[in-house]
């Protein structure tokens, strides 16, 4: 499913270069579930920055679902990011639409067909639990509801790679083991999972593979748990 | 049929979007009216202009002052060859005797001419112009007066002639007003959508990260401004419509005192339709060109 040959990513800030990845490999086998932790700044963001192709490696190799994403011209991108469920620590909701529109988004984007695109938003609200709060706005939910809405939208066109970027990062312990039993639960229905965090307690509780970063080097790999 | 409801939705949603800020909606496009409104305006005074120094035109005389070696039958010959020539409408001929008794009666000195042993007039053939064209007198008039006989060709007009020049370097200046407004439009139209650009630019970057094309992105703003100079352009045609009918009264009464039915008239639907469409297209540009500057600000790849 995703595949890292080498990877570095390299920023240019002044005289000195910033080295955020440093020759990273590593394959993630279809329908596995997989955490990446480090401290911040460790090059966890960078990551999912490069396999969302919010930016390119500075050097190596990087396949996602046998896609080339070095090659893969720019016309392409939106395309591939529809094949990709993606969880921000900030949610990144628009705050002027409900919840519906919000999670209705990548369809209407997609150009999916009219008829199709309340059956498909609502399954999504059902999935996490917030079917009753579609005609809400944003703002008027919890922390915890609000992440919720993030990954209905995340899911919302069936992919089959989720990523997701420190998704409990502002939620409590409770809140957190919600979010992550979410996943957990798309993983078992045969998605792919990646998930960036430093909640150690969470990544323990679900025993699953752990990938660990410092300072953009791939420190350890437990490697696949069945 | 799925595409062009699609088109359909974001022209509607641009249109609620409008709708929800009348104020901001009502100060744009109120400049961008006015401004189209000023050339705009100007042509349509110039087409009138034109129209009315065209029927001056038409009635456009010159006079040929024969030589006193011209017999009468030769005059007569003469008028019958230059009626043969394209531009011209009629030739009247008027004898030496009948020149000096119309002299005697307009002038007022018949007593004086009286005291003549001869009759100091020449005879002339008043040539009446069928030009539509000012440049072509230039021509016509060598032409007359280098034919035998003829001692003085004096183009009763040559005014005309000056005013006609005069419009054409006021149509330059129209030209070159619109060229520039036209530019103004673009600018004010752009600088609006770059800012709603930059405005949304969080939902913009959401959009890309969840998979919309750049074509999916832009395509709310290019409608936006696509509809901000197509409404302008209107308003625009409005406000000419609306000073031209301010001005029709006083003019038809100045035409009147001229012994004129001369009345303005506008720019009529053709060109009016016209000129909303130009400000459809110079929005679309404009939003266009501001659109793609400022996504390349925000690029995701």
């Amino acid at each position: 499913m995703i595949q890292l040959n080498h990877v570095s990513k390299r920023y240019l800030s002044g005289p000195s270069d910033y080295v955020a990845l440093r020759d990273v490999s590593f394959t993630v086998a279809k329908g596995e579930m997989l955490f990446v932790t480090g401290h911040s700044g460790a090059g966890k963001s960078t990551l999912l920055r490069l396999l969302t192709l919010i930016e390119r490696p500075t050097r190596g190799q990087l396949l996602v679902q046998n896609k080339n994403l070095e090659r893969l011209a720019r016309w392409r991108v939106p395309y591939y990011r529809r094949e990709l469920g993606v969880v921000f620590q900030d949610n990144k909701l628009l705050t002027d639409r409900s919840v519906f529109d919000n999670v209705a988004l990548p369809l209407v984007a997609g150009g999916v067909s009219h008829r199709e695109i309340p059956k498909r938003v609502r399954a999504a609200l059902d999935l996490v639990g917030l079917l009753s709060k579609e005609k809400l706005h944003p703002i008027v939910l919890s922390g915890g509801e609000q992440q919720r809405v993030g990954i209905a939208r995340a899911v919302v066109n069936r992919p089959p790679l989720l990523l997701a970027d420190e998704p409990t990062g502002n939620l409590d312990r409770q809140l957190s083991g919600t979010i992550f039993d979410l996943f957990h639960d798309f993983n078992q229905h045969g998605v792919t999972v990646l998930i960036a965090t430093h909640d150690l307690y969470q990544v323990e509780r679900l025993g699953k593979r752990v990938l660990t970063l410092k300072a953009g080097e791939l420190v350890h790999d437990t490697g696949a748990v069945a | 049929m799925n595409y062009l409801l699609r088109h359909v939705q974001v022209l509607l949603a641009t249109l609620g979007q409008m709708a929800r800020a009348p104020l901001a909606t009502l100060l744009t496009l109120t400049v961008i009216g006015i401004t189209l409104a000023l050339p705009s305006g100007l042509y349509v005074m110039l087409d009138n202009l034109q129209r009315l120094s065209a029927g001056w035109d038409r009635g456009a005389q010159a006079s040929l002052f024969l030589k006193r070696t011209v017999t009468e039958a030769g005059a007569h010959k003469l008028a019958q060859q230059i009626r043969t020539l394209s531009a011209v409408a009629s030739v009247d001929y008027i004898s030496r005797e009948a020149a000096l008794s119309e002299f005697k009666k307009q002038s007022g000195f018949g007593s004086v001419l009286n005291a003549l042993d001869s009759n100091p007039l020449p005879a002339v053939l008043v040539v009446h112009l069928a030009v539509e064209n000012p440049a072509a007198v230039e021509p016509l008039m060598a032409t007359l007066a280098g034919l035998p006989g003829v001692e003085l060709a004096q183009l009763d007009i040559e005014w005309l002639q000056r005013l006609a020049a005069l419009l054409q370097l006021a149509e330059r200046v129209v030209a070159i007003l619109a060229t520039l407004l036209s530019l103004a439009v673009l600018l004010i139209i752009g600088n609006t959508i770059r800012l709603a650009v930059v405005n949304r630019q969080t939902e913009i970057e959401i959009i890309q990260l969840v998979g919309g094309t750049p074509g999916f992105v832009r395509r709310p703003f290019l409608y936006s401004g696509l509809l901000q100079g197509l409404l302008g352009g209107l308003l625009a045609w409005l406000l000419v419509e609306a000073s031209l009918l301010l001005l029709s009264g006083p003019t038809r009464e100045l035409a009147g005192l001229y012994g004129s039915n001369f009345a303005l008239i506008g720019l009529g639907a053709d060109q009016g339709v016209s000129l909303a469409l130009a400000g459809g297209l110079l929005g679309w540009i404009g939003s266009r060109l501001a659109v793609g500057w400022q996504l390349r600000q925000i690029a995701l790849h």
